[in-house]
This record gives structure tokens, C-alpha cells and sequence, in this order.
């Protein structure tokens, strides 16, 4: 009987605990590059995001070899020359989204703080995204500009006309309560 | 004899260029890795590969990342995102899996699995988050 008892506990336990996390293992994420020779775009759906809704913190982590380029080069080039994927194999978030208690089912700005990590140089980045929250669902879109040179990725001299210094980032992610 | 000699250095010298711009623009345009045409460089249960990064992510990495592996496991979830098919495959506990991201070209073969079933997988190995990600998967066996 004891150990029923135990485990109902524990199960309620992280019943109340489970609904606290929304979450995505299929984020979207893509970066843009313009430069008057090319443009260069690469998508990435693999992307992990978690909220924690009782403070609004917000973890992010994705994949560098989850990028999809056009051109099987470019994603070699990208992978084994710029952000060395084999040494850096991940890009990380970890920040807070402001206000997150006053929310709600109305798409709304809001602020995200936090540190990003690209190819090991951490950065902290301030950005506007919108935010949908209900019950179901936790929406979060938006964009950000990132300097490559803020994180140490070289770019040869005989590319330098091919990419931007300053890179767009977009993203996607629809959290949903975390189950198991 | 000075023209002739002349007339055939500038045939080679245009065979060449010609070369060369052909070399370069077939590197340039370089197609993707056609998983359903190559033999894959590993084949593992989905519960060893995600073990194998459960205990030792670094090392996995270096034996996984990039390699086409061929995956055989339970099927615990079928999904689609962005109209692209993600079949996950069941680890030993709760958590973790093996996701694998399908070609968009493998859906129609999707629509006859369920879970619960035991399938094989090929794709090409990216990296580990809470799951390990597979993408460009072709569906096995049906």
C-alpha cells in the first residue's frame, strides 16, 4: 500500500511539475546573408526550445549541422571553415522573456534578454519577438541581426564579397506543454 | 610556322580555361548527398545510438555527426512539420528518442506505418539534443 501512496505522490508531482514547461524539438530557424554577389540562406527544423511558464525563462539550442544550404558546398564551407561544427557542434540561448506574466492569447511584442553562444563566443543580445500564449501553445516569431565578427568566424578573403558582415536570423517556435 | 605554333598555344590555352571554368562550376554545383542511393556508413539500434550520446556526447559525436547510419527501433510517434514527415524512434526510458526527419519525397510511405511497429531508418546524423536528430531519412522498410 505504501509504496502506492509514494507513487501516486510522485506521479502528481510531476503531473504539476510536467505543466510548467512548454516546449519544441522542431523550431525553426534560418539565416540570411545578402551581399551584391549572393545571397545565401540556410533553414534549420531541428531547433530545441523549452519556456519555463512560471518565470518566463526561455532555453534555446540548435544544431549546427541541422542547416540546410542550397548548395551541398556552401554547407560544407559553413560547417568545416566558419563555424567549425566538429569543434562547436551546437549554438546555445539562454535568457529570460520579459513580462512573461501579462501575456496572453493576443499576439503581442515582446522583449527577450539573454546570452547567445555561437562557435564558443557568448554575446548578450536583447531582441523584440512576437509572442502568442494560450493554454496549448506558446508562439514566439521574430529576427535578429548577428555581426559574424562578434563571434570569431573568419571569413576567407576570397569570399569576403560573398558574405555579409552582418547576418539575419529568423525564428519560429511553437512550444507546447511538455507531457511524458 | 611561327602562325601554326601560335594557332596551337591558343588551343591550349582555351582547353584549359575551358577546363578549369567546368571543374569550378561542377564543384560549385556540387549535389547533396543522395541518401537513398548510398550505403550507410554505420547500422544501429535507435536505443544504442542514443546511448552511445546519453554517456558520452563528445565521443558520439565524433563516431555519428555527418555519417549516413541506418536505425532500427519501435516507432513511439509519427508527425508532420512543415508538411516534412518526423518519425521517432523509442529509447529504453521516457526519455529521449531518435528522431528522424524524413525526405519530403518518403511522406506517401509514411501514411502506412503506426507505432508500435519496428522499422528501419536511413539518414544522416546531426547531433544530439534531447533526442538524436537524423534528416534526409528514407523509410527501409515498410
Amino acid at each position: 500500500m505504501k509504496p502506492l501512496i509514494v507513487l501516486c505522490c510522485f506521479l502528481l508531482a510531476t503531473i504539476s511539475y510536467a505543466q510548467e514547461k512548454f516546449l519544441t524539438k522542431q523550431g525553426y530557424t534560418s539565416f540570411f546573408s545578402t551581399s551584391p554577389v549572393e545571397d545565401i540562406k540556410a533553414d534549420n527544423n531541428q531547433v530545441l526550445s523549452i519556456i519555463d511558464t512560471s518565470n518566463g525563462a526561455l532555453a534555446i539550442s540548435i544544431l549546427m549541422k541541422s542547416f540546410m544550404f542550397e548548395k551541398s558546398l556552401m554547407q560544407e564551407h559553413f560547417n568545416e571553415n566558419y563555424v567549425e561544427s566538429d569543434k562547436y557542434p551546437k549554438a546555445t540561448f539562454k535568457g529570460q522573456i520579459l513580462s512573461f506574466d501579462q501575456l496572453g492569447a493576443d499576439e503581442k511584442m515582446v522583449t527577450i534578454l539573454g546570452d547567445i553562444t555561437i562557435h564558443g563566443v557568448t554575446k548578450n543580445i536583447e531582441t523584440q519577438a512576437k509572442i502568442i500564449k494560450t493554454e496549448e501553445n506558446i508562439s514566439l516569431k521574430g529576427s535578429f541581426p548577428v555581426k559574424v565578427a562578434d563571434f570569431k568566424i573568419k571569413i576567407p578573403a576570397v569570399v569576403i564579397n560573398n558574405i555579409a558582415e552582418t547576418i539575419e536570423v529568423s525564428f519560429e517556435l511553437d512550444h507546447k506543454p511538455y507531457k511524458k | 610556322m611561327i602562325r601554326k605554333t601560335r594557332i596551337i598555344l591558343i588551343n591550349v590555352v582555351l582547353i584549359i580555361v575551358l577546363a578549369v571554368a567546368f571543374i569550378g562550376v561542377t564543384l560549385f554545383n556540387k549535389p547533396h548527398i543522395n541518401v537513398s542511393e548510398q550505403a550507410p556508413n554505420l547500422s544501429v539500434e535507435a536505443i544504442k545510438v542514443l546511448s552511445d550520446f546519453q554517456n558520452d556526447e563528445t565521443k558520439a559525436n565524433s563516431k555519428y555527426l555527418e555519417q549516413i547510419i541506418q536505425v532500427t527501433g519501435v516507432i513511439s510517434e509519427l508527425s508532420l512539420t512543415k508538411e516534412k514527415g518526423v518519425i521517432t524512434l523509442s529509447g529504453t526510458d521516457s526519455f529521449g528518442s531518435v528522431m528522424c526527419h524524413l525526405n519530403a519525397e518518403e511522406n506517401k510511405k509514411m501514411e502506412a506505418l503506426k507505432t508500435g511497429q519496428t522499422i528501419a531508418i536511413k539518414g544522416i546524423c546531426t547531433g544530439y539534443l534531447m533526442d538524436v536528430i537524423l534528416v534526409k531519412c528514407v523509410i527501409l522498410n515498410e
